[in-house]
């Protein structure tokens, strides 16, 4: 039970910090805090039901998505920050509609 | 008991780290507040019983992720002297938002939850055995998204001029 509590305080914390960052570097890292909170809750929920090798293969294979996500996302700060010279998240309106 | 004290404490580890993550105004700061974060994250996956996993949380995240962040802040990061390097926007609203689904994910997610907290016994032979049998799809798909994300990044990031 307290690592459901644990779960959902790191997802708010996670979420808020998604929603009030004005850096592109302070979202990318939020967005990291964001996916830790489930999987913590995976885990914790395969150890109450006593799980074993299944849990472990799905936390495997979110960990890899959210590797393949971090890439991609600090790739595109990194593209976007070399050709707006600004890393700050309300500066980029060229898509705006 | 021991294990409760234990999870409380990396707990509060985690939080701490997040806290800093959200809050913090120095770009540095903030990597380190996700090294801790994910450190103990990868503890309290130990401590349940999940070695493995704690072990790839830690080689994939803390070696991978982090230094991938430290170079993106170094590339990047222009510091201006006497400011903040990071800025938030701080919103009273956003904040009960987020408070409020935090509150719904423990309400949904209650009734399912069992009463007992246990120790799952994993062991590398069957997860290697599971991915490379049932779940031999999964892992496929897995490597070809890899495979895609790393065209990705090479497109999007060295992409111009040919």
């Amino acid at each position: 039970m307290s690592v459901l509590i644990l779960s959902a305080t790191l997802f708010a914390l996670g979420l808020y910090g998604v929603l009030t960052r004005r850096d592109f570097v302070g979202v990318l890292a939020s967005i990291e805090v964001l996916i830790g909170a489930p999987l913590l809750l995976l885990v914790g929920l395969g150890a109450a039901f006593g799980g074993g090798a299944g849990i472990e293969a799905v936390g495997l294979l979110v960990i890899v998505l959210a590797a393949a996500e971090a890439a991609v996302g600090l790739a595109l700060v990194v593209a976007v920050a070399g050709r707006t010279r600004t890393t700050r998240v309300e500066e980029l309106t060229e898509v705006r509609g | 008991m021991t294990q409760t004290v234990v999870l409380w404490l990396l707990g509060a580890l985690a939080v701490a780290g997040a806290v800093t993550v959200v809050t913090t105004r120095e770009v540095m700061r903030l990597a380190l507040g996700l090294g801790v974060f994910l450190l103990a994250l990868a503890g309290l996956f130990a401590l349940f019983g999940f070695g493995f996993l704690a072990v790839a949380e830690v080689f994939v995240y803390v070696g991978g992720v982090l230094i991938l962040l430290l170079f993106a802040i170094m590339l990047v990061h222009r510091a201006t002297p006497g400011e903040p390097s990071l800025t938030s926007r701080h919103d009273p609203f956003a904040a009960v938002a987020c408070a409020a689904l935090g509150i719904l994910f423990v309400i949904v997610v209650r009734p399912v939850f069992p009463a007992a907290s246990g120790v799952a016994t994993s062991s590398v032979d069957d997860m290697g055995a599971l991915l490379l049998g049932d779940m031999l799809p999964h892992f496929e798909l897995v490597g070809v998204l890899l495979l895609a994300a790393l065209v990705a990044v090479i497109s999007i990031t060295g992409g111009e001029g040919e």
